[in-house]
């Protein structure tokens, strides 16, 4: 098992009264690029600034690279790069400069400005005011920030969030090149299962402050229990009769659903059907994609 | 540390307005005075004439007290405004450098253009002094006080503006207290001397100016340090 770099324990924060972040169990690999899931104000972006030391948990404990937050907070920092919702930027500054007012803070070679604006391919608007640039444009430039200081572990919060296809694929490329080419672990946030799906290995799903699931992808998948669509000629009685037979099917618009767990007792189903002369016209396995199991354990734990 | 803060600092206020304005105000207050003097040279000559420098010196700070405290409001609030604007503080905060360290960056950047104003204030008085025919016997000592006492009297208030703009995302709050509170201190003169608007004027019922500047360090100082504890103890927004 490789090492561990992020680990929190009841991690909990809590506004008022609520608990937006709720006992979470957080564990992020070296190498592996994390996909933090969840809904609108699930408390992703609440969790992802604990583990930044920008708020302080009301309860539990963080370990980066196996040191405390609340003790080696910065020598955590050092090894970390950051994106923290919309990009913060100092528009009357050209790119170059941004980068600057941070290289200096970290105590960076001047040349990595050049290397992480090639990084990004910003670097021939370097000079412009960054006031000027597109979403997407600002957005590299945080990710451009964020890789100053050499960072070992990279933490994104929402980085495709408001960009268009075209930007999504563009920061989507760059954030799955990094792991192989840096060895950068990642953990990312969002709220589209389908915008991760494509570069993560780990997800974690959050929702009202709760995590409700974190394992591998290929785990996820496998829950897709899957069904089979059987479409008769007069389903109503054909539904009775299989229940008679005591086979509880769903009836849904004049459909069969029957759970996809044996295949001996879908043969029985049909045979049954068949001698009592029902015509059968089709007989499909339906399948749920990864955005419905989602759906529906956020849907699930959230009662939207 | 600091110095790489300060460094970024300097360089997060270029293209700003702030550095114009840390020299409209001394030149402000001086081209006025200079405005005055020639208009009514020979009427203010005649007035002042056993001490022309000190009748300079006087008109000078009547003006550059009430422009100090304005400047010290409009400053503050710019500067904390550069990471207001696209909410840097999350990105900066998330370096490895400590909070307190960055707010007192934030402390020292202001106090140290302010420094800057107070001196060319001093530069701008002695020219105009000169161009005005007042001689060389220049009171550098009195001209010293005037400029910077009511700058040292004032860090209360510069301590307040910076707290208070750093730490509200809105700066009508800051803007408005530290507006009202140069209003305030015109009419001072005669408030209890324990009311902080009133030290800029060195005012106090010992006739000494030194104890509004003592009193004004040593509360200033004290401010500085409350706001650095509860800016180091409050979640970034
Ligand atoms: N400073 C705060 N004070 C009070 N409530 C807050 C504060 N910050 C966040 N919340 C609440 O906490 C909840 C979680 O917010 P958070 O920003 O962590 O969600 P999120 O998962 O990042 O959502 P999104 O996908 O919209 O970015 C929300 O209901 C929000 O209103
Ligand atoms: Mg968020």
């Amino acid at each position: 098992m490789s090492n561990v770099i992020i680990e929190t324990n009841k991690l909990t924060k809590t506004f008022g009264k609520k608990n937006v972040v709720d006992n979470v169990d957080l564990k992020v690999r070296q190498g592996e690029i994390y996909g933090f899931l969840g809904p609108n104000g699930a408390g992703k972006t609440t969790t992802i600034r604990m583990l930044l030391g920008l708020a302080r948990p009301t309860k539990g404990s963080i370990h980066i690279f196996g040191k405390d937050i609340q003790q080696e907070k910065y020598s955590i920092l050092k090894k970390v790069g950051s994106l923290v919702e919309y990009p913060s930027y100092y528009g009357h500054l050209n790119a170059y400069e941004n980068l600057e007012a941070v290289r200096i803070l970290l105590d960076a070679p001047k040349s990595k400005i050049d290397e992480v604006l090639s990084i990004v391919r910003l670097t021939k608007e370097a000079k412009r005011p960054v006031r000027g640039f597109s979403l997407g444009m600002k957005q590299r430039l945080g990710i451009a920030t964020a890789l100053l200081g050499n960072p070992e572990l990279l933490i994104l919060d929402e980085p495709t969030n408001g960009l268009d296809p075209s930007g999504i694929i563009e920061i989507r490329e760059l954030i799955k090149s990094m792991p192989k080419e840096h060895g950068i672990t990642i953990i990312i946030s969002s709220h589209l299962l389908s915008e991760i799906d494509q570069m993560a290995t780990q997800v974690g799903i959050i929702s009202q402050g709760q995590m409700i699931f974190q394992d591998s992808l290929s785990k996820l998948r496998e829950r897709s229990k899957s069904k089979i669509k059987l479409t008769v000629n007069r389903a109503e009685s054909a539904w009775k009769t299989l229940l008679s037979h005591g086979y509880t099917t769903e009836l849904m618009q004049k459909n069969l659903f029957i759970n996809n767990d044996s295949d001996d007792q879908i043969a029985k189903i049909i045979k049954l059907l068949v001698q009592n002369d029902f015509s059968i016209y089709r007989a499909e396995e339906e399948k749920k994609s990864l955005e419905e199991i989602f759906l529906d354990l956020i849907g699930l734990e959230g009662g939207l | 540390m600091i110095t790489r803060i300060m460094a970024s600092e300097f360089l997060k206020i270029r293209r700003k307005m702030i550095l114009f304005l840390i020299f409209l105000g001394p030149f402000g207050v001086i081209g006025l005075q200079a405005f005055n003097f020639g208009l009514r040279y020979d009427w203010l000559t005649k007035v002042h004439k056993d001490d022309l420098w000190g009748g300079l010196i006087g008109a000078v700070s009547m003006l550059s007290i009430p422009t100090l405290l304005m400047g010290v409001t409009i400053i503050t609030s710019m500067i904390a405004n550069i990471e207001h604007q696209t909410n840097a503080w999350k990105q900066l905060l998330a370096l490895p450098i400590s909070k307190k360290k960055v707010f007192t960056g934030k402390i020292l950047l202001t106090v140290l253009l302010l420094f800057v104003s107070c001196l060319l204030l001093a530069v701008g008085t002695i020219v105009l002094g000169l161009l005005l025919k007042f001689g060389i016997n220049i009171p550098l000592l009195y001209l010293i006080k005037m400029c910077f006492f009511p700058f040292l009297a004032s860090m209360p208030l510069v301590a307040l503006q910076i707290w208070l703009a750093i730490t509200m995302k809105n700066q009508a709050v800051p803007l408005t207290i530290g507006i009202v509170g140069a209003i305030l201190s015109l009419y001072s003169t005669n408030f209890p001397d324990w009311v902080p608007w009133k030290w800029p004027l060195l005012i106090n019922d010992w006739g000494k100016p030194i104890y509004s500047v003592l009193v004004g360090l040593v509360t200033g100082l004290l401010l500085f340090f409350i706001s650095v504890i509860d800016f180091n103890r409050k979640d970034v927004k």
